[in-house]
C-alpha cells in the first residue's frame, strides 16, 4: 500500500502552549484510521493543520506525494482533502440541498471568472440529491437548515464533505451528540464510504464505535503520539490505558 | 439622480449584499470615479473615455482596498473602510490640483442634452441591474452566498475566499466609479463633501433598508430613499430626522429590510391560507 | 466640522523650542478626551459586539445638559454629575429599547440602526436647541494656567484631570467591587458568568450607564474647550472613537486608552508636520489603516 498522507514531525504552538510536538505517521490509501486521545490531546489541532485551517510551526504535510504544507485551505481541498467540523457549521442562509450543491458543483467555483459564466445549477443539485439520499436525509432537502435536529445536520456535513469527492476524508467527532442508535447507523455509513475507496481519518471519543469500525488507531496525548497500530494492540498498550484512566479521573472530578 | 443612486446602491449590493463585506467608505470610490472623470473632462476628453477611466481607476483602488478585506474581518473591516472614506476626503481637501475645499466647477456638459443624458443613465441602470441579477444567478453568486454566510466553511468547501472577495470589491467599486462619473456630468460641480461619510452611510442604508442582497429590494429602497426628501418637502425641517428614524425603525423592526419584510408577509399569508397546522 | 478643532488648537505665541513639548501636551489633552468617549464605546463593544455609533449622540447631549445646567445654576460642579447621571439613564433606555431586541441579528443590523439613531438624535438637538449652537453665559475654567512654561487653559487641564480620575476610578471599581468583578466576568465569558448567578442583563444596563455617563462628561469638557455646543459636535469624535476602539483591539479597555493617547499625540504632531497633505481627521484614519495592515487584530488583541 502507498502512503496517501504523510504527517512528518509536525509541531504547533498557540502562544506559549505546545499543542503538538513532533507528531508523525502516515496514512495509506484506503485505510480507516481513528485518532483518539483525551480532551486537549491535540487531535483537532492536527486535523486542522492537515487541512491548513491553522498553520504549522514545524514539520510537513505530504499528500499524494506533494508537499502541501504551504498551500491555502481551498487548494488542499481541491487536491482531494475534505473535513467535517466537530461543531456543525452548515450555511444557515441556504437550504439543505444547496448546502450540498455548492461543493457538489465545486468544479464551477474553482475560477472566479468561469464561475460568473456558469449559470446552470441543476446538475449539481441532482448530484446533491443523490448524496442526500445516500446519507438518508433526502426528505428534508428543500428545508432551511435552521431548526433541524443535530443528527440530520451531522449527516448533512458528511454529505457536504463527500460532495467534494475527496480521496481523504477527515472527520472530527462525527458521532458526538448522537444517541447510540444514530451513532451506530452513521458509523456504518462511514464504513460504507470507506469501502468505496475513500480513505478515512476520524477523531472520535465513542470508543465502542471506534473499535467496531476502524482498522487502525493512533493515540495522541499532550500533543504527542503515544501509540499507533491495530486496535487490539493499541488498546492493550499500558501507556494508552494510563492516559485514558487519567482522563476518566478528570472527567469524574467535576 | 435616482438612476445614479440606483447604480451606486447596486454596486455596494455586490460587495455587502452578495459577498457580505460591510463597507462604510463606498462613497470614496464614487468620489474617485467622479474626480477622475471631472479632471479628464476638463482637459477635453470625450465622455466615453472619461467614464471608462473613472470606472477603471475606482475599480483599481477598490481592488487595493479589497486586499485589506483579506486581512481584516467584520467590524474591523467596517471601520477600515470608514477610514478609507475619511482618508479620501482628507486627501482631496488638501490638494489644490483637486480643487481643495472648493471642489471642481465648470465641468463641461455631457453634450447629449438633457434627454440624451437621461437615456444614458437609464441604459446604465438597466445594464447594472441585469449585471446584479446575473451575478446572483451564476455560480459566482452561489460562492458569494457561501462566503457571506461563513468564510471558514466556504474555504473548507474549496472556495477561494480571497479571490471572490477581491472580485466583489473590484466589480462593486468600479461601478461606484461609473456612478461618480455620471454624477459629474449631472451636477457639473463637485466638492469633497459630496463623497463623505454621510454619502457612504446613505448608500449603505439604501442597501440595508432594501434588504441586504435582494436586487428588487435595493432598487425600491433606493427610489424611496432618494425621492423621500422630495415627498417630505412640506416638512423639510424634519427631513433628516425622518431619514434617521426610518433607518432605525427598519433595522429595529424589520432587520431583513423591505425584501425580508415582504417575504415574511408572503410566507405568513401562505401558511395561514394553506393547510394549517 | 474641522474648524472647531482647529479653534481649540490656537494658542498665544509659541516659542519654537517648546513646540515639541507643547505638541505632546496637546496630544495628551486630545487623547484624554478621546479616551473618555472611546471607553464607553469599548465597554459596549466588549459586552455586546455592537458598534454603538449613537454613543456620540449621548456625548453631544452631555454637552447640552452640562451647558444648560451650568447656565441655570451657575455651578459646573453641580451640573457635571447631574448631566452625567441623566445621560447615563438615557443610555440604559437606548439599550433597552434599541439594542436589546436585535442582539441576535447580524452585526450590521445594530450598526445601521445605531447610525439611524445618531442621525435622528442630531436632528432632534437641532430642532430643540437650534442649529447654531449654544454658548456658556459665563464660561467656567477659562483662566490661564502655567505648566512648565506652557500656557494652558484651565479647561484643558480639567479635561486631562477629570478623564484620568474617572478612568482610574473605573478601573479600581471594576477590580475591587463585587459589581465590578461581576461585570468583568460577564465580559470575559457571559455563559460562565451566568452560571455563577450573575444577571447579564443587569450588567449590560450598568455598562450602558457608565459608558454614557463618561461620554457626557467628555461632552461637557469639549464644550468648555470651545465654549460651544452644537448639534453636530458628536460627529468627528464619534468616528475617531470607533477608530480608537478598533486600534485598541475592540473591547480591550487598556488598548483603548493607549490607542486614544497615541492618536491624540500622533494627530498633534501630524497636523504640524504633514498637515499640508492630510487634514487632521484623515491623519487619524491613515494611522488606523497602517496599523491594521500590520496588526489586523488591533494593537492589543481583544479576548
Amino acid at each position: 500500500m502507498t502512503a496517501l498522507l504523510e504527517i512528518q514531525d509536525v509541531g504547533v504552538q498557540f502562544g506559549g502552549v505546545r499543542a503538538l510536538t513532533n507528531v508523525g505517521f502516515s496514512v495509506a490509501t484506503g485505510e480507516f484510521l481513528s485518532l483518539i486521545g483525551p480532551n486537549g490531546a491535540g487531535k483537532t489541532t492536527l486535523v486542522r493543520g492537515i487541512t491548513g485551517v491553522i498553520r504549522l510551526q514545524q514539520g510537513r504535510i505530504v499528500f499524494a506525494g506533494r508537499d502541501i504544507s504551504a498551500w491555502p485551505v481551498h487548494r488542499r481541498i481541491r487536491a482531494g482533502l475534505a473535513m467535517t467540523h466537530q461543531i456543525v457549521r452548515p450555511f444557515h442562509s441556504m437550504t439543505v440541498l444547496d448546502n450540498v450543491a455548492l461543493p457538489a458543483g465545486h468544479e464551477n467555483i474553482g475560477n472566479v471568472v468561469k464561475a460568473l459564466l456558469r449559470l446552470n445549477r441543476s446538475p449539481a443539485r441532482k448530484k446533491a440529491l443523490e448524496l442526500l439520499s445516500l446519507v438518508e436525509i433526502v426528505d428534508v432537502a428543500h428545508q432551511s437548515v435552521r431548526g433541524l435536529p443535530l443528527g440530520v445536520v451531522k449527516r448533512l456535513e458528511l454529505a457536504r464533505a463527500l460532495a467534494l469527492e475527496p480521496q481523504l476524508l477527515l472527520l472530527d467527532e462525527p458521532l458526538a451528540g448522537l444517541n447510540s442508535q444514530e451513532a451506530a447507523r452513521l458509523a456504518d455509513m462511514i464504513t460504507g464510504i470507506n469501502r468505496q475507496g475513500v480513505t478515512i481519518m476520524m477523531i472520535e471519543h465513542n470508543l465502542g464505535e471506534v473499535l467496531r469500525v476502524s482498522r487502525r488507531l493512533v493515540v495522541l496525548d499532550n500533543g504527542r503520539k503515544i501509540a499507533d497500530g491495530d486496535p487490539d494492540t493499541v488498546m492493550a498498550d499500558p501507556v494508552v490505558r494510563s492516559a485514558y484512566v487519567g482522563k476518566e479521573k478528570q472527567d469524574a472530578a467535576p | 439622480m435616482v438612476g445614479i443612486n440606483i447604480i451606486l446602491a447596486l454596486s455596494l449590493n455586490l460587495i455587502t449584499g452578495f459577498c457580505g463585506q460591510i463597507s462604510l467608505g463606498h462613497a470614496a470610490f464614487y468620489g474617485i470615479g467622479a474626480y477622475c472623470t471631472a479632471l479628464l473632462a476638463k482637459i477635453g476628453m470625450p465622455l466615453p473615455l472619461t467614464l471608462l477611466a473613472g470606472t477603471i481607476l475606482a475599480g483599481g483602488v477598490g481592488l487595493i482596498v479589497g486586499l485589506t478585506s483579506l486581512r481584516v474581518r467584520d467590524d474591523f473591516l467596517a471601520i477600515t473602510t470608514m477610514g478609507v472614506g475619511f482618508l479620501f476626503v482628507g486627501i482631496v481637501r488638501q490638494q489644490d490640483l483637486l480643487g481643495g475645499e472648493m471642489g471642481i466647477s465648470a465641468i463641461p456638459s455631457s453634450g447629449l442634452g438633457k434627454i440624451g443624458f437621461l437615456l444614458l443613465v437609464l441604459v446604465f441602470v438597466v445594464l447594472v441591474t441585469i449585471w446584479n441579477l446575473f451575478v446572483k444567478k451564476s455560480w459566482m453568486g452561489f460562492a458569494f452566498d457561501a462566503v457571506a454566510d461563513d468564510e471558514d466553511t466556504a474555504r473548507l468547501l474549496s472556495v477561494d475566499v480571497a479571490a471572490y472577495k477581491l472580485a466583489a470589491f473590484a466589480m462593486g467599486t468600479a461601478l461606484a466609479g461609473l456612478a461618480g462619473g455620471l454624477y459629474v456630468y449631472f451636477a457639473r460641480f463637485i466638492v469633497p463633501d459630496d463623497f463623505g461619510f454621510i454619502m457612504s452611510i446613505s448608500i449603505l442604508s439604501m442597501v440595508a433598508v432594501g434588504g441586504i442582497g435582494s436586487v428588487a429590494g435595493v432598487l425600491s429602497a433606493t427610489i424611496i430613499l432618494t425621492l423621500m426628501p422630495e415627498f417630505f418637502r412640506f416638512v423639510s425641517d424634519y427631513k433628516l430626522l425622518i431619514y434617521g428614524a426610518l433607518l432605525f425603525f427598519v433595522m429595529r423592526f424589520a432587520p431583513g429590510g423591505m425584501a425580508g419584510f415582504v417575504r415574511r408577509l408572503f410566507l405568513s399569508a401562505r401558511s395561514s391560507s394553506g393547510a394549517g397546522p | 466640522m474641522t474648524h472647531r478643532w482647529r479653534a481649540v488648537q490656537t494658542y498665544p505665541e509659541t516659542i519654537y523650542s517648546m513646540l515639541w513639548f507643547e505638541l505632546l501636551i496637546q496630544g495628551i489633552i486630545h487623547g484624554s478626551m478621546y479616551a473618555i468617549i472611546a471607553v464607553g464605546l469599548s465597554l459596549v463593544y466588549g459586552l455586546l459586539r455592537i458598534l454603538h455609533v449613537a454613543h456620540a449622540g449621548l456625548f453631544t447631549l452631555g454637552g447640552y445638559l452640562g451647558l444648560l445646567l451650568t447656565n441655570a445654576t451657575g455651578s459646573l460642579i453641580l451640573a457635571t454629575p447631574v448631566a452625567a447621571a441623566v445621560v447615563g439613564v438615557i443610555g440604559m433606555i437606548i439599550y433597552r429599547v434599541c439594542y436589546h431586541p436585535i442582539l441576535d441579528q447580524p452585526p450590521y443590523v445594530a450598526l445601521i440602526a445605531s447610525i439611524g439613531l445618531f442621525i435622528a438624535m442630531e436632528e432632534i438637538y437641532r430642532l430643540i436647541f437650534g442649529p447654531y449652537g449654544l454658548s456658556y453665559a459665563r464660561p467656567p475654567l477659562q483662566f490661564q494656567v502655567q505648566f512648565f512654561g506652557i500656557q494652558l487653559r484651565a479647561a484643558e487641564v480639567g479635561m486631562v484631570v477629570v478623564s484620568t480620575v474617572l478612568l482610574t476610578a473605573l478601573s479600581y471599581l471594576s477590580q475591587k467591587t463585587r459589581l465590578g468583578i461581576a461585570w468583568r466576568a460577564t465580559v470575559d465569558d457571559p455563559q460562565m458568568a451566568a452560571s455563577f448567578g450573575i444577571d447579564a442583563v443587569r450588567v449590560r444596563y450598568l455598562n450602558f450607564f457608565i459608558g454614557s455617563a463618561l461620554a457626557a462628561v467628555g461632552g461637557i469638557y469639549v464644550s468648555l474647550l470651545s465654549n460651544l455646543v452644537e448639534p453636530t459636535m458628536g460627529g468627528v469624535p464619534s468616528y475617531k472613537a470607533l477608530a480608537i476602539i478598533v486600534l485598541g483591539g475592540l473591547g480591550n479597555l487598556k488598548g483603548t486608552l493607549i490607542a486614544a493617547l497615541l492618536l491624540g499625540i500622533v494627530e498633534a504632531f501630524g497636523t504640524i508636520y504633514i498637515g499640508q497633505w492630510l487634514d487632521r481627521d484623515a491623519i487619524a484614519f491613515a494611522l488606523l489603516i497602517v496599523i491594521l495592515m500590520i496588526r489586523p487584530q488591533g494593537l492589543f488583541a481583544g479576548r
